[in-house]
C-alpha cells in the first residue's frame, strides 16, 4: 500500500517539477517549449541545441508522415477491404488502396510508443534547460559538449551502457507485448485475417468467453484443465531435476566413490547433443511401435504391466506417450533425463564450495550424514540456488520445447471436451496457445491466454523476487 | 463449357476496352491487338495476352514456387522447361519445399510473404480462399483448365462457383493395398474375411483410425453424413443419429480382433518394410513402399466392406486432389498463372505419373493405358464410387481425431457410445468464431 | 564391512543410472551408422552398418538435406548472436550491479517481469515488426531475434558482479579512473568465468531453436535454414522413413562443436554459474 502511494507521489512530483521549471523559467526556457534547442543555444551549448532541434524535427516528420495516417485509423482499425481486379488481356492485377488491420495496429502502437518516449524526453528537456538557467544564474560552470560526452563515460556511464540493450528490448519485447495486449481486445482470428479481411475492437468479450462455459465452447473448462497441469508440471519439473541433480552430484563427489570424473563425464555426454535432437529422438524411442515397446513386449514387460492393470487389456504396446497418464509421467521422467546433468554440474560447483568447517563441527557433535545433508547442505544450497530455482520455475511454466517436441503429432487427446477447444491433457498454456495461433489462427484467444500466463508468472516472480530486489542483499557482499 | 464462354467474352470485352484506350500506343502494340480483334478463337486471344505480357515485362521476373519435398526434382526440371519455353524473358525462379498437406499452415501466417505459386491439398481450399491466398482462375492461356481436367478435380478446385486453382493430381484419396500371398481377391471384399486370413498368416492389417481423415470412412459408409455448411467453415454431422452407435461398436469390434491395428503413416512404412503388416488403408504415397517390399505380390483394391449390426457395409472414403494455386499478392501474377498452368499441363502430369506414380487429373493423361494399368490408380478409380470430395470445416479434425483415438484404444473409460458420439458431434459442429 | 556394502550398492546404482542416461545416446550413435534409412523399430542395433548417412549429410545435398549450408548459416548466426548478447548482458549487468542511478531498481523489476511473457505468442508480432524493417528471411534478422532482447538476461551475471568487492572500485576511483576505465580494466577481467558462461549459453541458442527460425525463414528454400529447422524437417511424416538415420547423423555432427566448446570451457562454466553466489 505504502509502495503504491509512494509511486503516485513520485509521479505527482515529476509533473510538479515540470510545472515549476516551465513557470519559473526565463524566456529561453519558455521558448524551448516550442523550439527544443533554444535553451541550449542561450547557454552556448550549440551542439546540444542542434541535436534537440534535429530530434524535434524528426519527431514532427514522424507524426505527419507515419503516426497521423495510422492513428487516424486506430479507432476502427481500417475500413477499406482488400479488392483486386485482374485484367485477362494484360495479365496484370490492380489492387485498391486497402487497409491492413494488423499493420495499422502495429504502426499505431509503434507511433504511440515513440510519442510517449518523446513526451518524457520533452519534459526532461524543459527541466534540463531550467537547470541550465539556474546554473548560469548561480554562476556555475556549464559543461561544453566535449565535457558532456565525457560524462557519458563517467557519471552518466549507465546511459551509455543501457541505450542499445534497451532499444533491443523495446523491439523484441515491449512493442510485441503491447501489440498482443491490444489484440486481446479485438476479434483477430481466422474469420478476420488480414490482409484480406479487417478486424476491429470488441472490448472485453474475449475475456468473458474464456471464463464462461457456453453450450459448445469449452474454453473455460480447457483453460482450468490446462492451467492445472501447467502448474503441476512446473513444480514437478523444477523440483525433480533440482533434487536429482543434488543427489547425483553428492553421490558422484562422495569420497567413497571411485572414479568420480568418469561418472561425471558419462552423465554429461547427454548435454552435448542439442536438446531438441534428444527430445525428438526419445519421442521415437518410446513410440507405440518403437524400439522400447518392441523390447518390452519381447521380454514380457508389456504383459506384466497388463496384469498390473497399468496398460489396458486390448493394447499390444505400452502407450508411453499416447495415454494421458503415461504421457504425463513420461514427460516428467524424460525432463529429468534432460535436466539432471545440468543441475548436477551446477550442484557440483556449489557443493565444492560448501563451508566445510560447519560440517566438521556438526560431525564432531555426532550428527549423521543424513542429518548433515538435511540440516546444513540443503539449506546452504537452497540459499545459493534460490533465485535460480525461481527462474527455473517460471521457465518451466513456459517450457515450450519439451512438451511440444515430445507430444506434437504423437499425442491424441481422449477427452472430448478438451478436443473441442483444441487442447490436450499434456498441453501447457504456452503450447496450447501456440496451437491456437499456429493451426487455428485464433490470435485473440491466444492473446487472452498469454496475458493470463503473464499475470501468473509476473505475480509469482514479483512475490518471490521482491525480497531480493528490495532487500539490500546485493550490497551485503560488496 | 459455360465457363469457357464466359472467360472468352471477358477477354473480348477487355480487348475492346484496350483497343479504344491504347489508341496512342506505339504501332507494334496496335498491330498485335488489332490482329487479336479479328480472331475470335480463344487460342489467338491468349497468345496475344501472353505476347502482351512478354512485351510488358522488363528486367528479371522473380518467382517463388513451393512444391513438396518429393516433387522437388520433377519441379526443378519442369521449371527449366518453362524457362526455355519463354526464352525471351529473364526468370529468377526459386523453388522451396513445403508439403502440400501443410501449405496452408505456413501461408496463412503471412499471405503477402507466401510464394507466388504453390501446391496444396484440396481440403485447404476453403480456408485459403477465405484468407485471400488464391487468385481466381479468371482466364486460361495455354490450355483449358476447366475442361481438360476430370470433373471431380475441377469441383475440388472450385469455391462458390469460382475456379481458384489448377488441378495437379487426382489421387489424394485412400484405398487399400495388400499382399496377395496372404489374401485372395475374394478375401479383400470384406474386412471380416481379411481378418481371418491375416490371423492365419500372423500378420496385421493397418489403418490410421485415430486420424480424422480415416475415421470418416466408417461413418460415411454406413450412411451417416458429414457436410460442410454454406458458410464454408462450419459442419453438419449426423454421426450421433440412429445407427451411429452401431458403427462405433463395429469399430470397437474390429480392434478387439487384435489383427486390425491403428498405425500412423510413417509407422506403416516401417511395418511394411519389416513385414509385420500385410494390408493397409493408405494412399499412393505409401503404396510405393509396399510395392517395393512385396514385389510381385503387391496388389491394390477398393476398400472392403465391414460388419455393422450384422450387415455388410461398404467403407467410404475421402477423395482428393492436389492443386496448384497462385498468390494474388504476387508481383507477377501473369507469369505465376502461366507457370501454374505449365506445372499442371498434360505433359507435366504425364511426366509426374511416370516419375512418381501420381495419378493425373488431366483427362487425356488419366486415360492412357499406362495409367489405367497402375494398380493403385485403378483401385482409387474403383473406390471413386464410394468416395466424397473432402470438404469439411476446420473444427472437424480435432474432435473426430479424438473420437477415432478413443475407439482405436477400445473405449478405455467405457463411456456410453451415444454420449461419445454426441460429444464428438458437438465439437465438429461448433461455430468457428468462438465469441 | 557395512561401509563396503554401501559403497558397492552406490556404485551399482550409479552404473544403472549411467546406463539409463547413455542408452538413448548410444541408440543415436548406432542408428546414425545404420544402413537402413528409416526408424528401426525391431532391433536396437542396426542390422546393416554403413557410413553412408554421414557421407550423404556432408557431401550429397538435396532439397531435404543441405547440412553444410545449414551448418554455415547457424554458425554465422550463432557467432554474431554470441558476440552481441554477451556484450549486451555485460553492459546491463555492470550498470545494474556496479552503478547507482535513479530508477535502477524499477528497471530491474520491470525487466524481470518482461521476461515472463510467453515467447511463442510474441513471435507473430516480432515477425511483423521485423518484416516492417525488411529483415525477415535474412541472417541479420535472425541475429536480431536471438540477441536484441538478451539484455533482459542479466540476472546471473549481475549476481556474479555483486560479489566483486566494492573496495577495488573505490581504489580505482581514487586514482582518478573513469567509470568506463574501471569497467574495462578492473571489473571485466574478474568476470571471466561468468562471461564464458554467457558466451556458451548464447552461442547455443541458435542451434536449438526451430520455432522462431521456421517462422522467420519462411521462404521454404532449405538452403537458407538453420540446422535446427533442417533436422526437424527430416522428421516430417512424409520424410521420416527416408531420413531418420540421417537425422541421427546430423544430431551427432551438431554435437561436435558444442562438445568442444563445452570441454574447453567447462571449468569456467561451472564456476560462472555457481561462483557468483559462492564467493560471498
Amino acid at each position: 500500500m505504502k509502495k503504491i502511494s509512494g509511486f503516485f507521489k513520485a509521479i505527482g512530483r515529476y509533473f510538479k517539477n515540470f510545472g515549476v521549471a516551465f513557470a519559473k523559467g526565463d524566456i529561453w526556457v519558455k521558448l524551448s517549449a516550442v523550439i527544443m534547442g533554444a535553451g541550449y543555444f542561450a547557454r552556448k551549448q550549440i551542439v546540444n541545441g542542434l541535436i534537440m532541434l534535429i530530434v524535434e524535427a524528426a519527431f514532427v516528420l514522424m507524426c505527419v508522415g507515419y503516426a497521423a495516417p495510422n492513428l487516424a485509423k486506430f479507432g476502427t482499425l481500417g475500413t477499406v477491404k482488400f479488392e483486386q481486379v485482374f485484367d485477362p488481356l494484360t495479365m496484370q492485377t490492380t489492387t485498391n488502396n486497402y487497409d491492413n488491420s494488423f499493420q495499422i495496429l502495429l504502426n499505431s502502437m509503434v507511433a504511440l510508443f515513440i510519442m510517449l518516449v518523446f513526451v518524457l524526453f520533452y519534459i526532461h528537456n524543459i527541466k534540463t534547460v531550467y537547470k541550465l538557467q539556474q546554473m548560469k544564474e548561480n554562476g556555475e560552470h556549464i559543461n561544453t559538449f566535449k565535457e558532456d560526452m565525457k560524462a557519458l563515460f563517467n557519471e552518466k556511464f549507465h546511459i551509455t551502457l543501457l541505450t542499445l540493450p534497451t532499444l533491443g528490448v523495446v523491439i523484441m519485447n515491449i512493442l510485441p507485448i503491447l501489440i498482443l495486449i491490444a489484440v486481446a481486445f479485438t476479434n483477430y482470428d481466422q474469420q478476420h485475417l488480414p490482409p484480406n479481411s479487417l478486424f476491429t475492437w470488441v472490448g472485453f468479450k474475449n475475456f468473458a468467453s474464456l471464463f464462461s462455459n457456453s453450450m459448445t465452447v469449452t474454453f473455460g473448462y480447457s483453460f482450468r484443465k490446462v492451467l492445472g497441469w501447467t502448474l503441476v508440471w512446473a513444480v514437478m519439473a523444477t523440483f525433480t531435476t533440482f533434487i536429482g541433480g543434488i543427489l547425483l552430484a553428492k553421490a558422484i563427489n562422495s569420497k567413497t566413490t571411485k572414479l568420480p570424473k568418469m561418472w561425471r563425464t558419462l552423465f554429461i555426454i547427454s548435454i552435448a547433443v542439442p536438446q531438441f535432437v534428444t527430445l525428438l529422438l526419445v519421442r521415437n524411442f518410446f513410440a507405440d511401435s518403437g524400439i522400447v515397446n518392441t523390447i518390452c513386449s519381447n521380454i514380457g514387460i508389456t504383459d506384466l504391466l497388463k496384469h498390473a492393470g497399468l496398460v489396458s487389456e486390448h493394447l499390444t504396446y505400452i502407450p508411453f506417450l499416447t495415454d494421458p497418464h503415461w504421457a504425463k509421467v513420461m514427460i516428467i521422467l524424460i525432463n529429468i533425463w534432460v535436466g539432471v546433468p545440468y543441475q548436477m554440474l551446477i550442484a557440483t560447483g556449489v557443493l565444492m564450495n560448501i563451508p566445510t568447517d560447519q560440517i566438521e563441527s556438526a560431525k564432531i557433535d555426532g550428527a549423521t550424514n543424513f542429518q548433515v545433508f538435511w540440516k546444513i547442505t540443503m539449506p546452504y544450497i537452497l540459499f545459493i540456488q534460490g533465485p535460480a530455482l525461481i527462474t527455473d520455475f517460471v521457465k518451466n511454466i513456459n517450457n515450450f520445447n519439451v512438451i511440444y517436441l515430445l507430444t506434437q503429432d504423437v499425442f491424441v487427446t481422449q477427452n472430448q471436451a478438451l478436443a473441442n477447444s483444441h487442447a490436450k491433457e499434456v498441453d501447457l498454456l504456452v503450447t496450447w496457445l501456440f496451437r491456437l495461433t499456429n493451426e487455428y489462427y485464433d490470435y485473440k484467444m491466444a492473446s487472452v491466454i498469454g496475458i493470463i500466463v503473464f499475470i501468473i508468472c509476473a505475480a509469482f516472480t514479483l512475490i518471490s523476487f521482491s525480497r531480493m530486489i528490495a532487500g539490500d542483499k546485493e550490497e551485503e557482499y560488496q | 463449357m459455360r465457363k469457357k464462354v464466359l472467360s472468352l467474352t471477358l477477354v473480348a470485352a477487355m480487348m475492346a476496352g484496350c483497343l479504344a484506350g491504347c489508341g496512342n500506343a506505339d504501332s507494334k502494340d496496335e498491330g498485335t491487338t488489332a490482329a487479336a480483334g479479328d480472331s475470335t478463337t480463344q487460342a489467338a486471344a491468349s497468345d496475344d495476352a501472353i505476347q502482351n505480357l512478354i512485351d510488358a515485362t522488363t528486367g528479371t521476373v522473380d518467382l517463388s514456387v513451393w512444391a513438396s519435398e518429393e516433387d522437388q526434382d520433377l519441379t526443378t526440371q519442369v521449371i527449366e522447361e518453362f524457362k526455355k519455353k519463354y526464352s525471351d524473358v529473364d526468370f529468377n525462379i526459386t523453388l522451396g519445399a513445403e508439403s502440400e498437406s501443410k501449405a496452408k499452415d505456413d501461408i496463412l501466417v503471412d499471405v503477402e510473404a507466401a510464394p507466388d505459386v504453390f501446391a496444396f491439398a484440396d481440403d485447404q481450399i476453403n480456408e485459403l480462399v477465405k484468407a485471400g491466398a488464391l487468385q481466381p482462375v479468371q482466364a486460361t492461356y495455354t490450355f483449358d483448365v476447366a475442361n481438360e481436367n476430370v470433373a471431380a478435380s475441377i469441383e475440388a478446385a472450385t469455391v462458390d462457383g469460382t475456379l481458384y486453382a489448377y488441378p495437379m493430381t487426382a489421387d489424394n484419396g485412400y484405398f487399400m493395398f495388400y499382399d496377395s500371398s496372404v489374401f485372395t481377391e475374394d478375401d479383400v471384399q470384406s474386412l471380416d474375411a481379411m481378418i481371418e486370413a491375416a490371423k492365419k498368416a500372423n500378420k496385421k492389417i493397418a489403418m490410421n483410425v485415430s486420424d480424422a481423415w480415416y475415421v470418416y470412412s466408417f461413418f460415411q459408409g454406413a450412411g451417416l453424413d458429414l457436410t460442410l455448411n454454406d458458410d464454408g467453415l462450419t459442419n453438419t454431422c449426423t454421426w450421433n443419429q440412429a445407427g451411429g452407435t452401431d458403427v462405433a461398436q463395429a469399430i470397437l469390434d474390429l480392434f478387439k480382433t487384435g489383427v486390425f491395428v491403428d498405425m500412423d503413416d510413417p509407422t506403416q512404412a516401417t511395418a511394411i518394410a519389416e513385414g509385420t503388416i500385410c494390408a493397409a488403408v493408405n494412399g499412393t504415397w505409401r503404396a510405393a513402399d509396399a510395392e517395393a517390399a512385396w514385389g510381385e505380390n503387391y496388389a491394390a483394391a477398393k476398400l472392403p466392406t465391414y460388419t455393422v449390426a450384422g450387415k455388410q457395409v461398404q467403407m467410404a472414403s475421402f477423395s482428393g486432389c492436389k492443386l496448384v494455386g497462385v498468390n494474388p499478392h504476387s508481383k507477377n501474377v501473369g507469369w505465376s498463372m502461366l507457370l501454374a498452368e505449365y506445372l499442371t499441363s498434360e505433359d507435366t502430369q504425364v511426366t509426374r505419373f511416370k516419375q512418381r506414380g501420381l495419378g493425373p487429373s488431366n483427362i487425356n493423361a488419366s486415360e492412357s493405358e499406362e495409367v489405367k494399368a497402375d494398380p493403385a490408380i485403378s483401385a482409387l478409380a474403383a473406390q471413386a464410387a464410394y468416395a466424397t470430395p473432402q470438404r469439411v470445416g476446420g473444427n472437424y479434425w480435432t474432435p473426430a481425431e479424438t473420437l477415432g483415438s478413443i475407439l482405436a484404444q477400445g473405449n478405455p473409460d467405457g463411456t456410453d457410445l451415444q454420449k461419445l458420439l454426441d460429444n464428438a458431434v458437438e465439437g465438429i459442429e461448433a461455430p468457428v468464431s468462438q465469441e | 564391512m557395512k561401509k563396503t556394502i554401501g559403497s558397492i550398492v552406490k556404485h551399482i546404482v550409479l552404473l544403472v543410472l549411467a546406463v539409463i542416461w547413455l542408452v538413448p545416446i548410444i541408440w543415436l550413435v548406432v542408428t546414425s551408422f545404420s544402413g537402413y534409412k528409416g526408424i528401426n523399430t525391431a532391433h536396437f542395433f542396426p542390422t546393416s552398418w554403413s557410413m553412408d548417412n554421414f557421407v550423404q549429410l556432408l557431401t550429397r545435398p538435396d532439397s531435404v538435406v543441405q547440412y553444410v549450408s545449414w551448418f554455415k548459416n547457424t554458425l554465422i548466426i550463432a557467432v554474431f548472436t554470441c558476440i552481441i548478447s554477451t556484450i549486451f548482458v555485460i553492459m546491463v549487468s555492470y550498470a545494474m550491479s556496479c552503478l547507482r542511478f535513479n530508477g535502477r531498481k524499477q528497471i530491474m523489476s520491470a525487466s524481470l517481469i518482461l521476461n515472463m511473457f510467453p515467447g511463442p505468442l510474441l513471435m507473430i508480432a516480432i515477425y511483423f515488426i521485423l518484416k516492417m524493417l525488411g529483415l525477415t528471411n535474412s541472417h541479420f534478422g535472425m541475429i536480431i531475434v536471438y540477441s536484441a532482447g538478451s539484455g533482459l538476461g542479466f540476472l546471473i551475471m549481475k549476481g556474479f558482479m555483486d560479489t566483486i568487492p566494492m573496495s577495488l572500485k573505490e581504489a580505482a576511483r581514487l586514482e582518478g579512473a573513469s567509470e568506463a576505465t574501471i569497467f574495462r580494466k578492473v571489473i571485466l577481467p574478474l568476470c571471466k568465468p561468468i562471461v564464458v558462461y554467457q558466451v556458451i549459453s548464447s552461442f547455443l541458442i541458435p542451434w536449438g531453436d526451430f520455432v522462431f527460425a521456421k517462422l522467420m525463414l519462411n521462404s521454404g528454400v532449405s538452403k537458407d535454414w538453420t540446422v535446427a529447422i533442417g533436422l526437424y524437417n527430416m522428421l516430417e511424416k512424409s520424410l521420416v522413413n527416408k531420413y531418420f538415420s540421417v537425422f541421427c547423423a546430423g544430431g551427432i555432427v551438431v554435437a561436435i562443436p558444442i562438445s568442444i566448446l563445452f570441454v574447453i570451457m567447462q571449468k569456467y562454466y561451472v564456476e560462472g554459474v555457481t561462483g557468483g553466489s559462492v564467493k560471498g
